[in-house]
């Protein structure tokens, strides 16, 4: 605990930025409101070859930079009609996935545990994660079911939650009233509304993709605590036992400072905490009609059926 | 308690003096009385019609041929036909072999025909045409009938089509509307809560809610069976206006083109008049009213749940489907 | 929110009607998932895959007293095989009548008609009716679906005894079921001019070990002209139950 103080000490005082007190929203705490994106290159876990390292030095990140935002750009080396180039889908002008390491130049998002990566697994987390994975490899185009959460526009990692940045669209809009605070994400249109009043959860046999939400004010942070999940959208291998801690403060006019703990243990052996500066984005949220234009879902299962058709002949 | 039978008196005594206005429908030549007696007035002030009523009668609706000329009966010639009347219908009768005594279904006591003609011994509830008659049907009406008729003849046990809606347990002819007498459980109830009289029939369960402020009918390609009902006072006699029919329970012929006029007049504590009229151009050469009592019974009405045990037409169709079998 | 229980809206005093009760006239409908399932329940697939999204179950959060229903084993057994066999069990996909406190929460609108002597409830789903009688009418002479109800005030409060009812029909779409033993009382409490708050007690030794309550808001229908309109779904399952008994079955 005092460590992520101590991280979240930092991180505020790193942010090159006005020290003015945040903006009061009409119920009187901080404005949290406005469109916001969460697009960086910092990594989820800290990349391997940069293993020890907790922040880059202002010229590393430079470096780093150049190197991700290249690497990241499909368009290089690109032949067209080749299987790369259809296996690559999207070219670069459609991808959102930032240009920028975090403030912090903090090697990965997640500050605790120091290591900057996910814990380890429980056994039983890792049996069901690898049966999952053996069967998917498999099984992987027999139906819907086998497709990723994305794929199927069910549930996005954008809009989780928690909120993690993803290949595009990596907008959510803000708005709060005395009794609630909503959050709304462009990916897939999800909007979670919050409630402040102190009501109690679900009862437990109530399970939601996104579980269930209930926010209250420490001081000028909303911290938004979910439970009731149904482990259907599993985080890195989280399980229906989640409980997700997320925090909001406005740290500059630009930036919200976003945090959230995983909290499973039937999945993770100890907890683990990702902080992600957020930054002001211009908008407006589009609708992202995921479902009524899944020509890809069709595709994929009909391809795969003419597939093997075709070796059956 | 009290206060409220003060005010039923009170309002009484206000509406003593005279006959009301518009007491004697139109078209008649003879009523059962002039209308002396002045019907008491619920909380609300509408003319107090609430109650169970019943309406069997022996009198037909259309005069039979054997009193083409006569509009009433004397009394002597009504006590025979009464007489005559009751030992034709008589289902507890086992003459006629096995057949004819299944095909005569419900025993006597299951059935409410009424044992009287009705108080003024008119030989048929209709009053208008003179000639106590359904008047003729129009070219289209009778080919209607006729093709439906043809169909139903090769088609009634193909499936729940060809049955009547009341085999079916979708709607019962006689609670119509409009209202005549049926083989059974001829109760209707009539609640009147502010703004509204409601009729209830026990066949099948089947309530009309008719507002009284004024409001149109819905949209005209809103269709139901027993149509669209609007109501309203003229004096004390209750006029239900209906319109939107959807064909489907043909009366006699009608169809979706139905304009019904239902008038419920009450004429002593234990008679309501009750009298419709059907306007239906497409179908029927001319407008065409009849007229039948409903009478006050202290029964309650009864849950008719028609479709929950509806075995019949469930062993119509087996029974059918059997009997091809077998051919 | 729902409205909270009688002893909070106790203040509240309805209009009255000319023989001096609140005045329950009017069309009002519950606008809740009830009749998917009294308990509380997330969304889930229909069980018509061509329905798609129209055929799917939405959730709700319960409508019990303390979440769950106290069936005795036995019974509790039963109502795992009645949510199992639903689509076949469950009384109102052959459009039978809903019973009490059923008709009360389908997703249709009903009529209240109200008397000193007579209340009569007309219900548009099938054309369902209740006549409550207010002047003591003795015991049910027979089980009926619809029950035989015998109502009295209580200050604000309409109470209704139901007794008389048949072991037929269910409590909701998700099995929950009764014997003829059942017995409802129901309270229709005005809190406000446009909302009436209704709890129903159950009691049926037969089936649960206790008696338990069920606790809902109506909501007045406001629109101009509001009328019931005519839902005689007979017509609508002959093909679902007679359509093998056909001529010339369809598929």
């Amino acid at each position: 605990m005092a460590r992520i103080l101590a991280i979240f000490a930092f991180v505020l005082a790193a942010i090159a930025a006005d020290q003015q007190t945040p903006p009061r929203a009409p119920d009187g705490h901080p404005d949290l409101q406005g469109i916001w994106s969460n697009a960086t290159i910092t990594p989820l876990e800290r990349p391997s070859d940069l293993a020890g390292k907790q922040t880059l030095t202002p010229e590393e990140a430079t470096v780093y930079e150049k190197q991700v935002v290249d690497r990241n750009n499909v368009d290089n080396n690109r032949k067209e009609k080749t299987e790369r180039d259809v296996a690559l889908a999207y070219n670069e002008v459609w991808y959102d996935r930032g240009t920028k390491v975090v403030t912090s130049r903090r090697t990965s998002l997640i500050v605790d545990p120091a290591d900057g990566m996910i814990p380890a697994l429980t056994p039983e987390a890792q049996k069901r994660v690898q049966e999952t994975q053996t069967w998917i490899a498999e099984h992987a185009t027999d139906g819907p079911e086998e497709r990723s959460l994305a794929e199927r526009c069910l549930v996005w990692r954008t809009a989780g939650p928690p909120m993690l940045p993803g290949p595009y669209n990596n907008n959510f809009q803000i708005l709060q009233t005395r009794d609630q605070v909503v959050i709304f994400s462009e990916m897939i249109h999800d909007a979670r509304v919050i409630p402040l009043g102190g009501s109690p959860h679900l009862a437990s046999n109530m399970r939601q993709w996104i579980g269930d939400s209930r926010g209250h004010w420490e001081r000028d942070t909303l911290v938004v605590d979910t439970t009731n999940f149904s482990g259907k959208y599993s985080l890195r291998g989280s399980d229906q036992n989640l409980r997700l801690t997320e925090r909001f403060t406005r740290v500059s006019p630009d930036t919200l400072l976003y945090e959230f703990a995983v909290d499973d243990p039937t999945a993770f052996t100890r907890p683990w905490t990702v902080q992600i500066p957020v930054t002001k984005s211009q908008g407006p949220i589009y609708e992202y009609a995921c479902h009524e234009g899944n020509y890809a879902m069709v595709d994929i299962l009909a391809g795969a059926r003419a597939a093997e058709k075709k070796t059956a002949k | 308690m009290l206060s409220r039978w003060a005010t039923l008196f009170g309002a009484v005594l206000l509406l003593a003096p005279g006959p009301l206005p518009g007491a004697t429908p139109p078209g008649a030549a003879r009523v059962s009385a002039p209308q002396k007696w002045t019907p008491p007035r619920t909380p609300d002030g509408q003319p107090d019609l609430e109650g169970v009523w019943t309406n069997p009668t022996l009198t037909p609706l259309e005069r039979p041929a054997e009193f083409a000329s006569k509009e009433f009966l004397t009394e002597q010639e009504a006590a025979d036909y009464v007489k005559r009347v009751l030992q034709r219908v008589n289902s507890d009768r086992r003459d006629g072999g096995t057949q004819v005594d299944v095909d005569r279904s419900y025993n006597e006591f299951w059935r409410d025909r009424g044992n009287d003609l009705v108080a003024d011994r008119r030989t048929s509830l209709i009053v208008d045409p003179p000639d106590g008659r359904v008047p003729p049907l129009t070219p289209e009406a009778r080919k209607r009938l006729e093709e439906r008729r043809a169909w139903i003849e090769e088609h009634a046990t193909d499936g729940p089509e060809g049955r009547s809606l009341g085999e079916r347990c979708i709607s019962w002819a006689p609670a119509g509307p409009p209202m005549l007498p049926g083989p059974y459980n001829n109760q209707l109830q009539i609640v009147q809560g502010p703004g509204y009289v409601a009729i209830l029939n026990e066949m099948i369960h089947d309530v009309r809610v008719i507002p009284l402020d004024g409001r149109p009918h819905v949209a005209q390609q809103i269709r139901q069976m027993r149509g669209d009902p609007r109501g309203h006072w003229e004096g004390s006699t209750l006029v239900v206006d209906t319109t939107n029919f959807s064909g489907e329970a043909s009366f006699r012929g009608s169809d979706a083109n139905l304009h019904l006029t239902e008038r419920f007049t009450r004429v002593s504590p234990e008679v309501i008049q009750y009298e419709f009229t059907v306007d239906d151009p497409t179908a029927f050469t001319k407008p065409w009213t009849a007229r039948i009592p409903l009478n006050k019974t202290s029964e309650r009405i009864y849950e008719y749940a028609c479709h929950e045990g509806n075995y019949a037409l469930m062993d119509i169709l087996a029974g059918a489907r059997a009997a091809e079998k077998k051919k | 929110m729902l409205a909270p229980a009688n002893a909070q809206n106790q203040t509240y005093k309805a209009p009255r009607t000319t023989d001096g009760r609140p005045n329950l006239n009017g069309i009002w409908q519950a606008m809740n998932t009830a009749n998917w399932d009294l308990e509380g329940h997330a969304a889930q697939a229909g069980q018509v895959v061509s329905l798609g999204a129209t055929g799917a179950e939405p959730p709700g959060l319960g409508v019990v007293d303390g979440g769950e229903i106290p069936y005795l084993p036995a019974a509790a057994q039963k109502k795992k095989e009645n949510y199992a066999n639903r689509l076949k069990l469950d009384p109102e996909v052959k459009c039978y009548l809903p019973g009490v406190p059923r008709a009360t929460y389908m997703p249709f609108p009903f009529q209240i008609v109200q008397t000193a002597k007579v209340i009569l409830i007309s219900y548009e789903y099938d054309g369902a009716v209740r006549t409550i009688y207010m002047d003591n009418p003795g015991p049910a002479p027979v089980d009926s679906w619809m029950g035989w109800s015998a109502g009295h005030w209580e200050g604000e409060t309409l109470v209704v005894d139901v007794t008389g009812l048949n072991d037929m029909s269910w409590f909701d779409r998700a099995g929950d079921f009764h014997s003829d033993m059942l017995h409802v009382v129901e309270r229709y409490t005005p809190v406000s001019p446009t909302v009436m708050n209704y709890e129903a007690t159950i009691e049926d030794p037969q089936t649960f070990s206790r008696p338990w309550k069920i606790n809902m808001p109506l909501y007045k229908h406001m629109e101009k002209n509001a009328q019931l309109l005519e839902f005689k779904c007979v017509e609508f399952v002959e093909e679902l139950m007679y359509g093998h008994l056909r001529k010339q079955p369809s598929k």
